[in-house]
């Protein structure tokens, strides 16, 4: 073996565990990604509960191509609307039920683990501006025979 | 003449009233619901959660239904709830809400009244991804001073619904039967 073909074969071995160690990086990485963070992501868009309602109302199609993505990363949305009324779910995450009198339906507003813990309490009528996720529209639901919220998660107060 | 007329005014609006009463009383809704997936295989142990369902359960027919949103469903790894909403699987923008419509079969036996967990079968349909199937599972209805959770536990077999691996790592890594929890405490 000449040394020149030695010198060949060494720097193809030595390239191919550098991609090994790259291929495995890069599928570490994509496996352990972490979940986009909602709240520190540009909001896309800022609206009212009506507003938001309404577009539901009039096409659901449309309303929902406009809002959820393929990959479950849907729109961010700030929706300013009246407290209806505030729980907490079976996760110990507060719910805010935001809907504006004379409207169908409103939106439930799941706030993020954290945001949960730190928001003040907020009272019944009084108007906020949250931000997070959208994860479903409103509509009629025949086999409940009522009008189901919208549902928006990862949520934080605004204002 | 005029008093058989307040009388029938009187009459009509009472019929209203307590047809709005009976309406309101006879289903009861929940919004705070907890429905979690959970696959296992040698590979690996994948569990999702959703508290965003909503649902109804009628307390005269024993009829009950659940709205659930897909994109609600949260995975501890980012990649697989992407994966989850992807086309080839849920295809959660196109489909974003799954439904069951269902009955509680023996609602006869359940006492509302008296503090208890009674053992039934529900039994309908369940709509996911756009494809429907028939089921029939057991579940319980727990009574306790006037609060009701309904619990049940099922396992659903992903075929049915057009989700199909056919190789590679999601082959190996879920299961081909999920199962599949479901708590929902009511309003009263």
């Amino acid at each position: 073996m000449t040394s020149k073909r030695k010198k060949i074969l060494k720097i193809a071995a030595l390239l191919a565990i550098a991609g090994l160690l790259i291929g495995a990086g890069v599928a570490y990485y994509m496996y352990n990604m972490p979940h986009r963070d909602v709240q520190s992501t540009t909001t896309d868009y800022k609206l009212t509960v009506s507003e938001l309602i309404n577009e539901y109302a009039n096409n659901q199609d449309a309303a929902n191509a406009k809002y959820l993505a393929e990959d479950g990363n849907s729109k961010i949305l700030e929706v300013t609307g009246e407290v209806l009324r505030s729980r907490t779910n079976m996760n110990n995450q507060l719910v805010l039920v935001l809907q504006n009198p004379g409207d169908i339906a409103g939106v439930n507003v799941t706030f993020g683990e954290q945001a949960s813990q730190e928001t003040p309490a907020v009272e019944k009528g009084q108007i906020v501006t949250i931000k997070g996720v959208i994860r479903s529209g409103v509509y009629y639901d025949d086999n409940l025979s009522m009008y189901v919220n919208a549902n928006i998660d990862h949520a934080a107060l605004i204002q | 003449m005029k008093t058989l007329k307040f009388k029938q005014i009187l009459l009509s609006f009472s019929i209203l009233f307590l047809s709005f009463g009976l309406f309101a009383q006879k289903q009861l809704i929940t919004t705070d619901t907890h429905i979690r997936f959970f696959s296992t295989t040698p590979a690996e142990d994948i569990e999702s959660n959703n508290y965003a369902s909503t649902g109804t359960l009628n307390i005269e027919t024993g009829d009950v239904a659940f709205s659930v949103p897909m994109q609600s469903f949260e995975f501890e790894k980012s990649l697989m709830q992407r994966h989850f909403n992807q086309k080839r699987f849920l295809n959660t923008s196109e489909f974003p809400i799954a439904q069951l419509v269902g009955k509680v079969e023996d609602f006869g036996k359940v006492d509302l009244s008296q503090n208890g967990t009674y053992n039934v079968i529900v039994s309908g349909e369940m709509t996911i991804k756009g494809e429907t199937n028939s089921f029939r599972e057991p579940g319980t209805i727990k009574v306790s001073n006037g609060q009701i959770v309904a619990n049940s536990k099922f396992f659903i077999t992903l075929a049915e619904y057009g989700v199909t691996f056919s190789g590679g790592k999601p082959a190996s890594n879920i299961a081909d039967k999920v199962e599949v929890t479901v708590v929902a405490e009511y309003e009263r």
